[in-house]
């Protein structure tokens, strides 16, 4: 049975401009190398999100403000909401490009609690960076947190996976005091990456303490190293919790070739890591996981990345070679060579002199971590 | 950031006449270290876990003191002191030199306050932390009037918030600045940054990342 896949064309009204980072463009490009793959791409239209359900995390200032500056208006407290920022420019319709994002999340999590779906992907969404009254790191609204706070209101546990290479934060805050929202993330050290937190003594507090978790890696960290903390950290506390499903987001700029940061993952590591997580969800959370996308700046390694997990949770053969009219038409347009291989070369990128240094620290970290919050397992 | 915003108020005392035994387990109870001790409302001395436990044990010059011997005749003085208009780092040199664990405050002579080495960590903590979301950049100034304006101007150019800033030397005429910026590209503004001549250590130059 294939995995339903979410989306709309509406997401590409998310759109901050040509200049900026978080493109549509990465989404036109995966759908057409699917499609040059020889996979027909069926979709379930997803549900606009209402504004009643992205106000079941987000205040109703923020939420007011997002609209005002949807509509075009202007006022000098935008700012403070982190509002028509440098990284989330104001542009007209952002309020219901936004709620298209929220509502593909949400009605993959209403597949799962309805028991409609075991597994979905959304195409889209994974914008774990906006808090409750503040827009973030090209996040507006989190899709993530309003889908998640569907699943708890189903008496679901939830466990959130993020395996973007900036910390989790707008998802980790909002559920911070849930006990029954296990938040986990590994992402590149706060010490030197956006948003500067994702420490391991953040556990969370109250009634969700010890149910936070985070691996800062040390930047240049590659395969080996974080696919082995990974496990460390990620398989105890599911193996604790016992979720009954997964929320994922599915960034893929710990990419070497992302541009805004400096984890040196190849796509190998992305082919362990995705079937790792299904894994998880068979083992820990009776099969049942929602996928989104999230970051991921090269064009390059975002359409390959997305592309195995889209045929990974198909069960579809990996090619070697992408399609020669794929390459072509984007390396043109784009004005730069394509990796031809959907895996990347061997030395892709210079050797690390700090390797082993680098392992020991994340090896170190992983069980500082455990350490922080095995004894709130009980 | 001064000793006013990081001291602990009102402070816990006890009278000279109060004995060992009755301090230390005062101190268990509210897990503390340090207690001023007072006579007539006026700060004479301080009394710390350590000197009791060496004061009852036989290490103690002159052989261990009954339990209940009055703390006044163990405690420290004069008090070293400060006042809450201090600078924390005036505070903490203070700290320092006297290898003292607290520093009681005294406005004139009234006790006001008291400010240990943990409330100079959390104060450590509150000036490197992060506050709200925030990339993180690092660059090498010349030491030099203007310099630091130059960089800042960069940043308002960009519409690039500054959430905190810290600075300090390194090496010979030049000074280390850490940025704490509101945006998640800092490698965009580290490539402005370095196309016109300044020395950027955070984000790295990477030439594998051209894709």
């Amino acid at each position: 049975m294939s995995v339903p896949v979410i989306y709309s064309p509406q997401y590409q009204l998310y759109n901050f401009g040509p200049q900026h980072p978080f493109s549509p463009v990465r989404l036109e490009m995966l759908l057409d190398l699917l499609e040059h793959l020889g996979h027909p791409l069926h979709f379930v239209e997803p549900a606009q999100a209402t504004r009643e359900e992205v106000r079941s995390v987000h205040l109703e200032s923020f939420v007011r403000r997002v609209e005002a500056a949807s509509r075009g208006e202007r006022s000098p407290d935008f700012e403070h909401y982190g509002i028509g920022t440098a990284d989330t420019p104001i542009f007209p319709g952002m309020d219901e490009a936004a709620r298209w994002l929220v509502g593909g999340t949400l009605t993959a999590a209403r597949m799962v609690s309805s028991g409609q779906a075991k597994e979905v992907l959304q195409l889209g969404g994974g914008l774990h960076h906006a808090q409750k009254d503040l827009a973030s790191g090209f996040c507006v609204y989190n899709d993530l947190s309003v889908a998640i706070r569907h699943l708890t209101q189903q008496g679901l546990r939830v466990a959130y996976i993020d395996i973007d290479v900036h910390h989790g934060d707008g998802v980790q805050w909002i559920h911070y005091d849930e006990p029954g929202v296990l938040t986990f993330s590994i992402h590149e050290s706060g010490r030197y990456l956006y948003p500067g937190t994702g420490h391991t003594h953040e556990i969370g507090k109250a009634e969700g303490t010890g149910r936070k978790l985070n691996i800062p890696l040390e930047p240049f960290t590659e395969d080996e190293s974080y696919l082995e903390v990974l496990q460390m950290g990620l398989e105890p506390a599911l193996r604790w919790f016992r979720p009954d499903v997964l929320v994922v987001q599915c960034g893929a700029d710990a990419h070497f070739q992302d541009p805004l940061a400096e984890i040196l993952l190849t796509t190998q590591a992305y082919a362990k890591i995705f079937p790792l997580l299904r894994q998880y969800a068979a083992a820990f959370a009776g099969g049942r996981a929602v996928y989104t996308l999230g970051g991921g700046y090269s064009l390059d390694a975002t359409s390959r990345i997305w592309a195995l997990l889209y045929l990974t949770l198909q069960d579809l053969p990996l090619p070697d070679h992408l399609p020669e009219p794929w390459l072509r038409r984007w390396g043109t347009q784009l004005g730069h060579f394509l990796t031809h291989t959907l895996f990347d070369p061997q030395g892709a990128y210079p050797e690390i002199p700090r390797k082993t240094e680098i392992e020991r620290r994340n090896r170190q970290i992983a069980e500082r971590m455990l350490e922080s919050v095995r004894p709130y397992w009980i | 950031m001064l000793v006013k915003d990081v001291m602990h108020s009102p402070v816990l005392t006890v009278d000279v006449s109060v004995t060992l035994e009755a301090a230390y387990h005062i101190m268990l109870q509210r897990n503390i270290r340090h207690i001023p001790v007072m006579r007539e409302g006026r700060l004479v001395g301080m009394i710390t876990d350590r000197d009791i436990r060496l004061a009852t044990s036989p290490f103690a010059a002159g052989g261990a003191q009954p339990i209940d011997t009055p703390v006044g005749q163990v405690m420290a003085h004069p008090v070293v002191t400060g006042d809450p208009l201090d600078p924390v780092e005036e505070a903490a040199r203070v700290m320092r030199q006297r290898k003292i664990g607290a520093l009681p405050i005294l406005e004139g002579d009234r006790l006001v306050g008291i400010v240990t080495g943990i409330d100079l960590l959390e104060a450590l903590l509150r000036l490197t932390g992060v506050e709200k979301p925030s990339g993180r950049l690092e660059v090498c100034l010349d030491d030099r009037p203007g310099e630091l304006a130059r960089l800042s101007g960069e940043l308002a150019q960009q519409n690039i918030n500054i959430h905190s800033l810290l600075t300090y030397p390194c090496g010979e005429g030049s000074v280390t600045t850490v940025v704490r910026v509101g945006t998640l590209d800092t490698r965009k503004i580290a490539r402005e940054l370095r196309q016109q001549g300044y020395d950027v250590r955070w984000p790295p130059e990477m030439p594998s990342k051209t894709l």
